[in-house]
């Protein structure tokens, strides 16, 4: 077995207590790595033919990496894999933090949570074993909320993820909360719902060898000296936030529901203004020298961390001015456990059918942010029109028909980030194509399209290459796993990452058998969305960004035979018309 | 023959520069870059040429709104309006 992996999962079943050691193959562990590559593969493994996302035979999968627990800034990450109950394709969203570090010291490289339990629980892992404890008196609890109980009942020694309200009662799009940081998208923290757990703990003492521990800690030693350096400066000096005024300034700032690419109120609403107006302070996850974590204190006292897309999908998509509306519509969903993009693009959504009368609540309406507040509590609780807004936006749209899925803000049933499609072509593709949906983690072609490569306007087939290199590039630092913040710090990522993991794990990897690698991972998450029903037909967008150009920018425009013509080029460009066997020999 | 043009800075451009917007002359980008390092050093770190002598990974230069360059070599007319963002625009 390598050094860096403990080369077993543990597997639980959480309707009957019991828990076994699973071994894992090193040749698993050379292809998918960790994080989301071992768990796409291990997604399909314990899957079998359960077609409910929310059934109890559904796995829900913690995955850690190689280099969690190393020193190299940015890898105390952790994975969560499992079927989306929002898409019903392959979800895997990352979080940070000690959580991270702890579950693994439990000995496994993975968690697979399998079954329900019989009242609300809380799963304790202490080492390696295994006990349920209750949970009820939990139940309602916000997720910081259940966080402090449980470190007080339990001890500092443990970390714990929990579930909000949101997640008890299956808002399709609830989070898994840990230290105040969210595995966010695709709803992991229904399917923990589903369980009947409230929280997982973990806790343990069982480290792995490093190969080359001298090496590794020099290494890791420069690595964090750079991460101090320019390419990281956005993060630390401003946070993701800064992304919205740049946005506006190029039209693509989604605003009203994706109605247009500006929003009169940006400068209002920006990170500079929030940080000219509101003490700010600054924190990081575990193991991390960027720091990006921009805390901003609100009228009551308390603080909130404040992401781009949480600013976006809670401010001009609602097309809310008022940061301080915003910012406690940030506090709301943290505390909730709620993903801010879906529930921001969901009420969106729910504001223009109410603004076109095919929804009969007057109170929600563009620009109220007293109305957001109001809806997200409504939807953390499937309260009232909440549990319209619970299910997100495709599936409300469904419900209230005229048609109105062709605005309704997703692909494959994930809302859409900020980044207007018909504005930033490149990415338009991204999201068409992505396997969890429309998703900026996955996808980095926004950054193609931030460049000389292409018109940002005008998608051709000559980007296609480009969002497939960047959908590679994300695989990867997703299965090593290390914070994308860093991406900027590396001269050759393959280079580097093949050098660094290596260094832990004593093989002798090169920068080409990472990028294999990362194609691989990308063709396994396709191909489980293949066997659970993925036809090409899903990889598109709503009519509403293949009918005219963005009323802000008339160069913008990004019509169906377009669209059709790149994502046809992806797909042959990665192969999707025949099944891939990537899943299943990758044990041989 | 270097013209006077606008140039707006946008994200941590803006925030190290405190400024949202001056007026450079310059006939290139390379030369534009220059300028804003000289006039604002804050600024030296990040507009600094990358590989290939590129503009740097940190910085993207866009003209009108429309056009990313990242050439120094790009020739820059009085009409142009050039945009200095942060190179990695997402979050």
């Amino acid at each position: 077995m390598p050094s860096g992996y403990h080369g077993c999962y543990l597997r639980i079943d959480v309707s009957d207590g019991s828990a076994d050691r699973v071994p894992l193959p090193a040749g698993v562990l050379r292809r998918f790595l960790g994080g989301a590559g071992l768990g796409a593969w291990l997604l399909a493994r314990e899957s079998g033919a359960c077609p409910d996302p929310l059934a109890a035979g559904a796995p829900l999968i913690f995955v850690f990496s190689p280099l969690v627990g190393s020193p190299l800034t940015t890898s105390a990450k952790f994975a969560v894999v499992s079927r989306s109950p929002l898409t019903g394709r392959i979800n895997d969203s990352l979080a940070s933090s000690g959580f991270a570090l702890a579950g693994k010291r439990c000995g496994c490289d993975a968690i697979v949570v399998v079954g329900r339990a019989a009242t609300l629980s809380v799963l304790v892992i202490d080492d390696g074993r295994v006990r349920l404890d209750a949970g009820g008196d939990l139940r309602g609890a916000t997720c910081g909320a259940a966080e402090k109980t449980l470190r007080t009942r339990l001890g500092p020694d443990y970390k714990i993820a929990t579930i909000g309200p949101a997640g008890e009662r299956l808002v399709r799009y609830a989070t898994i909360s840990h230290d105040g940081r969210h595995a966010g998208r695709g709803g992991s923290g229904t399917v923990l719902g589903s369980k009947n757990l409230k929280a997982m703990a973990v806790r343990g003492t069982r480290y792995v060898a490093w190969a080359h521990p001298r090496e590794l800690t020099e290494r890791s030693r420069q690595l964090s000296k750079r991460s101090f350096g320019p390419a990281t400066a956005k993060y630390r000096e401003l946070g993701t936030a800064a992304n919205l005024l740049t946005f506006n300034r190029f039209g693509a700032l989604p605003t009203r529901n994706f109605q247009t690419g500006t929003f009169d109120a940006a400068a209002q609403v920006s990170a500079e203004q929030i940080r000219a107006t509101h003490t700010r302070t600054r924190a990081s996850c575990a193991a991390c020298t960027i720091g990006c974590e921009h805390i901003y204190s609100m009228e009551d006292g308390a603080g909130t961390r404040l992401e781009y897309e949480s600013l976006f999908a809670l401010g001009p998509l609602c097309g809310v001015g008022d940061p301080d509306a915003v910012l406690r519509a940030s506090k709301l969903c943290d505390e909730l456990g709620i993903d801010t993009i879906s529930v921001g693009g969901t009420i969106a959504f729910a504001m223009e059918c109410v603004e076109r009368g095919w929804l009969d609540e007057p109170w929600l309406t563009f620009g109220r942010g007293e109305s957001v507040l109001r809806a997200i509590e409504l939807a953390g609780r499937r309260e009232g029109v909440g549990r319209l807004l619970a299910e997100g936006s495709r599936r409300a749209a469904e419900a209230i028909g005229h048609e109105s899925i062709r605005f309704a803000p997703q692909v494959k049933g994930l809302e859409i980030p900020g980044y207007e499609p018909r504005a930033l072509q490149t990415m338009a593709l991204g999201f068409a194509v992505g396997t969890r949906g429309a998703d900026h983690n996955r996808s980095g072609a926004y950054e193609v399209d931030f460049s000389d490569a292409v018109d940002r306007r005008r998608v051709t087939v000559d980007a296609v290459r480009h969002a497939i290199d960047t959908e590679d590039r994300a695989a990867l630092m997703d299965s090593l796993i290390l914070c994308k913040f860093l991406r900027g710090v590396f001269e050759d990522f393959y280079g580097e990452a093949a050098e660094m993991l290596n260094l832990v794990t004593g093989w002798d990897t090169s920068a080409a058998e990472l990028r294999r690698a990362a194609k691989g991972i990308v063709h396994a998450k396709r191909e489980f969305n293949r066997r659970v029903g993925w036809t090409p037909a899903e990889d598109t967008l709503p009519e509403r960004f293949l009918q005219g150009a963005l009323p802000n920018d008339p160069a913008a425009a990004l019509s169906r035979e377009r669209l059709r013509t790149v994502v046809d080029e992806y797909h042959r460009q990665r192969g999707c018309e025949e099944p891939s066997p990537a899943i299943d020999n990758a044990s041989a | 023959m270097a013209a006077a043009m606008q140039v707006e800075l946008l994200g941590i451009p803006r925030q190290r520069a405190g400024v949202a917007q001056i007026e450079i002359e310059a006939a290139t980008l390379g030369q534009l870059l220059d300028a804003l390092a000289a006039r604002y050093p804050s600024l030296a770190d990040l507009v600094s040429a990358g590989p290939a002598g590129r503009l740097g990974p940190f910085v993207a230069a866009n003209l009108n709104g429309d056009r990313f360059v990242s050439d120094p070599r790009t020739r820059l007319a009085e009409t142009d309006r050039v945009l200095i963002l942060s190179a990695d625009a997402g979050g």
